[in-house]
């Protein structure tokens, strides 16, 4: 299938417990890629398909994305998976990065939650065209027009109802179509006969009025439906191209509901895709051409132009190792030869697969927009393979830092082998997932988003690498900055035989404004005359990078430093480029106690929802560990509090959070921002770091 | 060094001439009503009032019945920005991420909300949050339909919990009287538990929206402003 006109990359993207995996099951076995349907902790012990991690099917969450193939009335739909976690937001993020639309899943009960609002911010970040799916309508307490109000209030969208439901809760039926004005039920044993028939008696006078607003929902963004309105000559098909272009143009979120569990509203949900939803050549993409200063190229989906990939997932399964790849211009065959721009390697395309959740199929040739599966290529996750003759890289991710870290100590030498094949293996699937050796204590350190993100990567090293590993108290990732200008003059001399060494720079360190916080350090050069060569002044910034690497306060990073050189002397024998790098690094050690350095720390952005009879104890909780209540919103009986807290008191929160709630709250997090830790605790801290320093 | 920027910041104020008006300003225990018709610029007017006094090291939180809290936070960040402006602060996004720390919006997006249920929160937020609040402010209450004894609770809140608590309010019925100083007859009802009444009303010929001091400390007497808000920038000036 080439038609890039009858294809669609789609995600599905939801609150965790709203029935995402159920419904990825259900539209599996709808377009016949399964033949039996699984629950999610189902009673068979075989478990939904998409969970394909043996963890993931523990625990009753997804984890990893997987991407699968399925058709639908003559369209190949590319499905991926997304994690609904946060601390696996680098995942949501990846595969936004490769859709092209998304279905975002919301509880009928639960309505939008507070991790609702985090994905559909990835989505908006990335400009991904959705359309909203409120599942479980068969829950009690099910509203769904309460969800559209919300998609409405909470999100902002323009959401508007494609159908109303017939029947809630024990009594959901099925749903009418607005566009139609039929009403549609689902029979045989799995729901996977549709019955169309006249609307309901009792639900015609609310049809008529929910069609009315969904009327003028979209004629207000379609000049085209507004005439046909006036005319008095809306057809089907000018709707549903209005509600496609809307949609497409971010303009409008057309709102589906039913029940995955109970089998019903999913078929309309999948034409929805197909109707909705862009095909891959509706969506600009963009590359930056590493030939020509960075300059960035919009990408044609065109398969006759020179092929431009993106490796977006490693996975290492029964398979072997896969690479997800999405084709962004061109196509792609087996045998052909591709270089990865950012090693510069060549690679020959070997066996080329399309994904199903747990089997794949063998294919010659895939499209410009599709995705699939490359068998045993060595790279990391995010990097863009292209034609020869083309020298792009796609749009570097928005990858964030690390925030926390953990020391690992393996059990025995087998145990340190594995863990070695492992961690090899989880970073270059996961940017955020970092590791190196700590020269001092001699541990392997990891580093990442959350205590749950390296919780699932040292239980995936236990259970998929036998990799037995004790690990210490995670600990935060701090930094290092300096608060004020302090000036420098510094002669490095060294005369032991033979050549010696000589430098002299002089200039100043000063902090960069917070306003200029997406910087980490800023080199300038003002030397004038020559007195230091123009071949050394690299040497200057080197040397000045390295200093930064290691804090002495707590051996931390530096950060937020603009180092200034506006004068120095040279001598013409033994001056080199390892002389300045020494000077410039000892000269900046020298200065930092002058820049009265301080310490930075990891806030986090922490959302909690819960019922508001506990907000008192919720509010108590954030005053207790230094954080700051940004807001809190009230919605009937439940209550949302959005807060800045320091990572450091954020340990034990989910237990402590529990207990205090009757287990009735849950709470999110991310990295809002790094600042400055009080002055009583950096002395702690200093002094920690000064007793263990002595310790060893 | 940042202390002393916003010192020059807060002389300079054009909110000086505001509380000027106010014989120094409402006070704590004291209820300060803004009224206009709608789009006039109350909010801006309330967030500027919230600004300075955040600017002045006081806790202040932001009461909002939309449903939207990013709305609300916008609305802090435009002000703010438009008043770091031209001024030469040496690092603007520092002072606002310190005076943020000060500030909690709190949202009630459920309809009809009792007034019992909103202060309650505020007193959870206050007593088991740890925030010494300084001034309530209420954004787009509905003061006009409220009872007699909903305003007078409020009025109890403020002097038990010392707090200056600031409204601003708009009509709840289309059908409502404006006077020339853009009052509607709505409010007079609670005009003896209202502290300080100020009518803000677009006036075309100089193209500013004019500020009436109607009603202060029991009197009814109604007297312009020393300050204006330009339509545009919705910013107070004088």
């Amino acid at each position: 299938m080439s038609d890039i006109t009858k294809m669609r990359n789609i995600g599905i993207s939801a609150h965790i417990d709203s029935g995402k995996t159920t419904l990825s099951e259900r539209i599996l076995f709808y377009s016949n890629r399964i033949h039996a349907i699984h629950e999610v902790r189902g009673r068979d012990g075989v478990g939904a398909t998409m969970d394909s991690m043996e963890l993931e099917r523990e625990r009753g969450i997804t984890i990893a994305s997987a991407a699968t193939n399925v058709k639908w009335k003559g369209y190949s739909v590319n499905v991926i998976d997304t994690p609904g976690h946060v601390d696996f937001t680098i995942e949501v993020e990846r595969s936004l990065r490769v859709l092209d639309g998304a279905i975002l899943v919301l509880c009928s009960v639960g309505g939008v939650q507070s991790q609702s609002i985090t994905v559909d911010r990835q989505m908006k970040r990335y400009n991904v065209p959705r359309i909203a799916f409120v599942n479980k309508c068969d829950r009690t307490g099910a509203n769904p027009y309460r969800v559209k109000n919300q998609l409405v209030e909470k999100l902002g969208l323009n959401a508007v109802l494609m159908q109303i439901p017939i029947g809630l809760e024990d009594h959901l039926e099925g749903v009418v179509d607005l566009v139609k004005m039929q009403a549609v039920y689902f029979d045989g044993p799995s729901g996977e006969t549709l019955r169309y028939e006249e609307i309901p008696q009792e639900l015609v006078a609310e049809a008529n009025a929910k069609r009315e607003e969904l009327l003028d929902t979209v004629s207000m963004v379609s000049d085209e439906l507004m005439e046909a309105m006036l005319e008095e000559s809306v057809t089907e098909e000018l709707i549903n191209k209005a509600v496609r272009e809307a949609t497409i143009g971010l303009k409008l979120v057309p709102v589906f509901m039913g029940s995955a569990y109970r089998n019903k509203g999913i078929q309309p949900l999948l034409d929805g895709v197909v109707s909705f939803l862009p095909n891959p050549s509706e969506v600009t993409n963009k590359a930056l051409d590493l030939d020509n200063n960075e300059e960035s190229v919009i990408l044609k989906a065109d398969g006759e132009l020179p092929t431009v990939i993106l490796g977006f997932k490693l996975e290492d399964g029964k398979y072997g190792q896969l690479t997800y790849i999405r084709i962004y211009q061109g196509s792609l065959k087996r045998g052909d030869e591709l270089i990865n721009t950012r090693t510069r390697k060549k690679l020959k395309v070997g066996r080329l697969v399309r994904m199903h959740a747990d089997s794949m199929e063998d294919i010659n040739e895939a499209y410009c927009g599709d995705i699939a599966a490359l068998f045993g290529v060595d790279c990391a996750s995010g990097d863009t393979f292209c034609h020869p003759s083309l020298n792009y890289s796609l749009t570097s991710m928005y990858v964030p830092r690390p925030v926390i870290s953990l020391a690992l100590n393996p059990v025995d030498k087998k145990s340190s082998d594995n863990m070695a094949k492992a961690l090899n293996r989880f970073t270059k699937e996961d940017p955020t997932f970092t590791t190196y050796v700590d020269p001092e204590s001699n541990q392997t350190i990891i580093q990442g988003m959350g205590e749950l993100h390296l919780e699932v990567y040292v239980e995936r090293m236990r259970r998929e690498y036998k990799a037995d590993v004790e690990t210490d108290r995670p600990e935060v990732a701090y930094r290092e900055a300096i608060s004020q200008r302090a000036d420098f003059n510094y002669t490095h001399r060294k005369q032991t035989g033979g050549s010696g060494q000589f430098a002299r720079i002089a200039g100043y360190i000063e902090p960069l404004l917070a306003t200029e916080e997406d910087k980490d350090y800023e080199f300038v050069n003002l030397v004038k005359g020559g007195v230091i060569p123009t071949d050394f002044i690299p040497s200057c910034d080197k040397g000045f990078q390295i200093a930064l690497q290691k804090g002495t306060q707590l051996g931390f990073p530096i950060v937020g430093v603009r180092a200034v050189v506006n004068d120095g002397s040279f001598h013409p024998v033994d001056s080199s480029d390892q002389a300045f790098q020494t000077a410039a690094l000892s000269a900046f050690r020298e200065v930092y106690e002058q820049a009265n350095p301080i310490i930075l720390e990891p806030i986090m952005k922490v959302v909690v929802e819960g019922p508001t009879e506990f907000q008192g104890n919720i509010f108590g909780s954030i005053n207790q560990r230094r954080g700051i209540i940004v807001s809190s919103t009230e919605d009937g009986n439940t209550s949302i509090i959005e807060a800045e807290v320091p990572l450091s008191e954020m340990f034990g929160y989910s237990t402590h959070l529990r207990s205090l709630t009757q287990g009735k709250a849950e709470y999110t997090m991310e990295l809002a921002k790094y600042n400055r830790v009080p002055t009583s605790i950096a002395e702690e801290l200093r002094k920690n770091y000064q007793e263990k320093r002595k310790a060893r | 060094m940042q202390r002393m920027e916003l010192h020059e910041l807060n002389a300079l104020s054009p909110l000086r001439a505001f509380d000027e008006s106010l014989g120094g300003g409402l006070g704590k225990g004291n209820l300060g009503v803004l009224v206009s018709r709608h789009g006039i610029g109350k909010t801006a007017c309330l967030v500027q009032l919230a600004t300075d006094k955040l600017f002045h090291n006081e806790h202040i939180v932001h009461i909002s019945f939309s449903g939207n809290v990013e709305h609300v936070i916008n609305w802090y960040k435009e002000v703010f920005r438009q008043i770091a402006a031209d001024k030469p602060l040496k690092d603007a996004s520092a002072i606002y991420n310190e005076i943020l720390a000060n500030r909690v919006v709190m949202n009630f997006s459920q309809e009809n909300i009792s007034i019992e249920k909103v202060l309650g929160s505020l007193e959870t937020l206050i007593r088991q949050g740890s925030f010494n609040a300084d001034a309530v402010m209420f954004d787009g209450y509905k003061l006009t339909v409220a009872s007699e004894e909903d305003v007078r609770k409020i009025k109890q809140f403020a002097l038990d919990m010392r707090l200056e608590v600031w409204f601003s309010v708009s009509p709840v019925r289309s059908n409502v009287e404006f006077d020339e100083n853009g009052v509607p007859s709505t409010i007079y009802k609670y005009e003896d538990l209202i502290d300080a009444l100020i009518g803000l009303k677009y006036n075309e010929e100089i193209d500013k929206v004019v500020m009436t001091l109607v009603r202060h400390e029991g009197i009814s007497d109604p007297k312009p402003m020393r300050v204006t808000l330009d339509p545009k920038t919705m910013m107070i000036s004088t």
